[in-house]
């Protein structure tokens, strides 16, 4: 049977977000991202007004504030941007029977059969985007295709606030004259070795054999055919069950100092178990990753007995630090990574000791930061 | 020729003695007896140093003898002999010699002074500090099989690996626990004078149960050992020398509501529930409402689920409550009465699970710590 894929991308998301807290912003080059005055990090999304000056996300900041010295510059606030995707999802879970939220500001959505109670799909992908700039003032383009990929595609195919369908049987025909690189996962080494060859539209490679793409590219190639020829995947990953728990920080400025990195440690280690604690988990794998400022980038894992206390993660990352930390060389990165996750057992006990006071206060802290926020309580060395 | 036993006496002699010979140790002489023979007394001695056992049979020898021999070694090949006389000489090159009619065998054995010492009850004269009891095997075995369950296989903390025995006028009470059930059980009927209480470790329990029968049994304690001297032999086991947790003061007193249950149903549905229960906490859950218990287990990483209802008698207020389903399956297996009482609070306090009626001499109580129901 015919699939009907929904992709709804948020336009511009991070900063219609930004523009809902401060109006102010309406109408004008904002881009969200890292600091241009300390010079590293990249776009994370910026306004169609920023555009025109030839920005465009995942771009690094300095080359953007080069291009637009005059933009409005912020760090962004990942709790709000979280907050607001998560009303979108609400909505969209009222209507959709499958959902598959593909990033912050993407979804994939299975409206096949439903045409018998939405009626014309078309018409009801506008009411879609209607409802959830009346509730969220946060545009969105809608993209409706047989497959995944199609469906990606459209959404892209007419932003803002576009909708584009595109009927089964019509997929070849739309991608036909189409840039390579609109291709989801064609990326810069793909293109320029499509490009060398002669290949410059989904139709040039839609019209080629298969098999000489995989003779070219192996498997990528054979998936690059299929999907030019309007072919591939109209199936939805039901939300996946999160297999590890990290949290990094990169320096503004490379640090040598030891006691900086342990300090950092310890506030990852407090971060990683808050979440692990919301989640009624425990974890047996313990990893740090370090990356020094030449990039050279190390991992090291432990496996530990189940816990979600923070300062037994954080004693055992010490100790992996410690040891992995050999050269005197400036540290760029320093992270906590979690895995091996264990349903925290809820079990009542008949006699407190010191172990069960420290769980009982280590959940009510959880409670409160959940509420309050991480930074309302901190935990001192004694 | 220096003794002479019956191959089947002595076979039944080193069974009993056998269970306290270590698997593994590091001390390689506990993987042997301590063979004694004292005016015409055959004695086996094991030990692996926390429980030793020793037991004795009649023979005819002119010579006092005392070696160390291979335990399982000397096992292995009296009992493969049909009934038959087995004749023991002591060479002089340390050998122990075995013949019967048809074939010879020879073992080398060690001096006995290799062997640890074995303390013993009550030799020590005018020793102020034991304390003796009386007590038949079948009360003894009742008490040790309904309480041992409940023991804590966790080393963290050791006085709840063992099973408590105190003393009061009303009789000998025993106690076992691991945090999250506990058993306590008063055997009535036995006047003693003492005041103290031991805690024994989960080992000398084990071997006690398999070689308990139905005559009196002879208890021995003092401060770092007890003895249980049976008909035909006595076991002797250190004591753990630790304090055991308050358990009266989480006996609670305010369980107002109560659920009265037949014993096998509620049994046989607990069984089928574990297999739906997550296989981490093993959690099932109970919804009591008045004349009617629901079961429930659910298993979201596999996707199962089931639930079932049972009529019961229930005066209190409708409550939803947890329990780790393996915990209440090892109290209703060991509770052989057709009806129990659950006493129940709140979802999260201690439960309270009595027989119906209690024997005659014996008053039971068990304790059960909820599991979390987090909706």
């Amino acid at each position: 049977m015919t699939k009907t894929i929904f992709h709804l991308d948020l336009d511009a998301f991070f900063v219609s977000v930004e523009r809902i807290l401060d109006p102010s912003l309406e109408g004008k080059p904002v881009i969200v991202g890292a600091d241009p005055s300390k010079g590293r990090g990249v776009i994370s999304a910026c306004s169609y007004e920023a555009r025109k000056y030839g920005l465009h996300s995942a771009m690094p900041i300095n080359q953007a504030y080069k291009l637009c010295p005059f933009g409005i510059y912020l760090s962004g606030n990942h709790r709000d941007y979280g907050r607001f995707s998560h009303s979108v999802k609400k909505i969209l879970e009222k209507y959709a029977p499958v959902i598959e939220q593909a990033s912050i500001d993407e979804f994939y959505m299975d409206f096949t059969g439903c045409s018998k109670i939405y009626g014309n799909l078309f018409q009801f992908a506008g009411t879609l985007q209607k409802e959830i700039w009346d509730k969220l003032s946060l545009p969105c383009s809608i993209g409706i295709g047989s497959t995944r990929t199609i469906a990606k595609i459209c959404s892209d195919f007419n932003k803002p606030k576009g909708i584009t369908y595109i009927l089964p049987g019509m997929e070849k025909e739309f991608l036909k004259r189409l840039p390579a690189e609109k291709l989801p996962g064609i990326g810069k080494v793909t293109i320029k070795n499509l490009n060398a060859k002669g290949f410059y539209t989904l139709g040039d490679i839609a019209a080629f054999p298969e098999d000489y793409f995989i003779t070219a590219f192996g498997k990528h190639g054979s998936d690059l055919w299929r999907k030019a020829n309007g072919e591939g995947s109209g199936f939805l990953n039901p939300p996946a069950k999160r297999k590890s728990i990290s949290k990094e920080r990169t320096y503004a400025e490379d640090v040598l100092d030891k006691n900086e990195i342990e300090r950092t440690l310890f506030d990852l280690a407090g971060k990683v178990c808050q979440v692990l604690r919301e989640k009624n988990w425990l974890t047996s794998t313990v990893g740090i990753k370090l990356r020094y400022s030449d990039f050279n980038t190390l991992t090291r894992a432990k496996t530990i007995k189940p816990t979600d206390d923070d300062k037994i993660i954080y004693e055992e990352t010490l100790k992996l630090f410690r040891n992995a930390f050999t050269r005197r060389v400036a540290v760029r990165l320093i992270g906590i990574h979690l895995s091996n996750f264990s349903e925290f057992n809820e079990q009542e006990v008949l006699f407190e000791d010191e172990n069960i006071v420290r769980k009982k206060m280590l959940r009510a802290v959880t409670k409160i930061r959940n509420k309050y926020g991480y930074s309302s309580l901190k935990i001192g060395t004694n | 020729m220096d003794f002479k036993v019956n191959s089947k006496q002595l076979e039944k002699l080193l069974t009993k003695i056998i269970p306290a010979v270590p698997t593994r140790t590091p001390m390689t002489i506990l993987e042997n007896f301590l063979l004694e023979i004292k005016s015409g007394l055959l004695t086996i001695y094991a030990t692996d140093m926390e429980i030793s056992l020793k037991s004795s049979i009649n023979i005819v020898s002119e010579k006092d003898i005392k070696i160390v021999v291979p335990a399982r070694m000397l096992y292995e090949t009296v009992r493969s002999f049909k009934d038959t006389s087995i004749d023991f000489t002591i060479s002089e090159n340390k050998k122990l010699i075995l013949k019967t009619s048809t074939g010879e065998y020879s073992f080398s054995y060690i001096d006995a002074k290799e062997f640890p010492e074995i303390p013993s009850f009550p030799q020590q004269e005018n020793d102020v500090d034991i304390n003796e009891f009386n007590i038949s095997g079948n009360d003894l075995k009742d008490a040790f099989e309904l309480t041992a369950f409940a023991m804590s296989k966790e080393e963290m903390r050791p006085a709840m690996t063992g099973t408590l025995i105190s003393f009061n006028e009303e009789g000998i009470r025993f106690v076992a626990t691991d945090g999250h059930r506990l058993v306590n059980m008063l055997k009535t009927g036995h006047q003693t004078n003492i005041n103290e209480q031991y805690i024994v470790p989960e080992r000398a329990i084990t071997v006690l149960l398999k070689i308990l029968d139905d005559k009196e049994v002879k208890v021995f304690v003092n401060k770092t050992h007890i003895s249980f001297v049976l008909s035909d032999i006595e076991l002797i086991s250190r004591l753990i020398g630790q304090k055991y947790p308050d358990y009266q003061s989480v006996i609670p007193v305010e369980n107002e509501f109560a659920l009265k249950i037949n014993t096998k149903d509620l049994l046989s549905s607990i069984k089928r529930m574990m297999i739906f229960s997550p296989s981490n906490s093993r959690r099932v859950k109970f919804s009591i409402n008045a004349n009617l218990v629901e079961i429930s287990a659910e298993d979201v990483d596999s996707g199962s689920a089931g639930k079932e209802s049972i009529i019961c008698e229930y005066s209190g207020d409708q409550i939803d409550i947890g329990f780790n389903s393996s915990y209440v399956s090892d109290v209703l297996s060991h509770l052989n009465y057709e009806e129990v009482y659950f006493k129940l609070h709140s979802s999260t306090k201690a439960v309270i699970i009595n027989p119906d009626k209690n024997k005659e001499n014996e008053n039971l109580m068990m304790l059960l710590m909820p599991v979390r129901l987090n909706n």
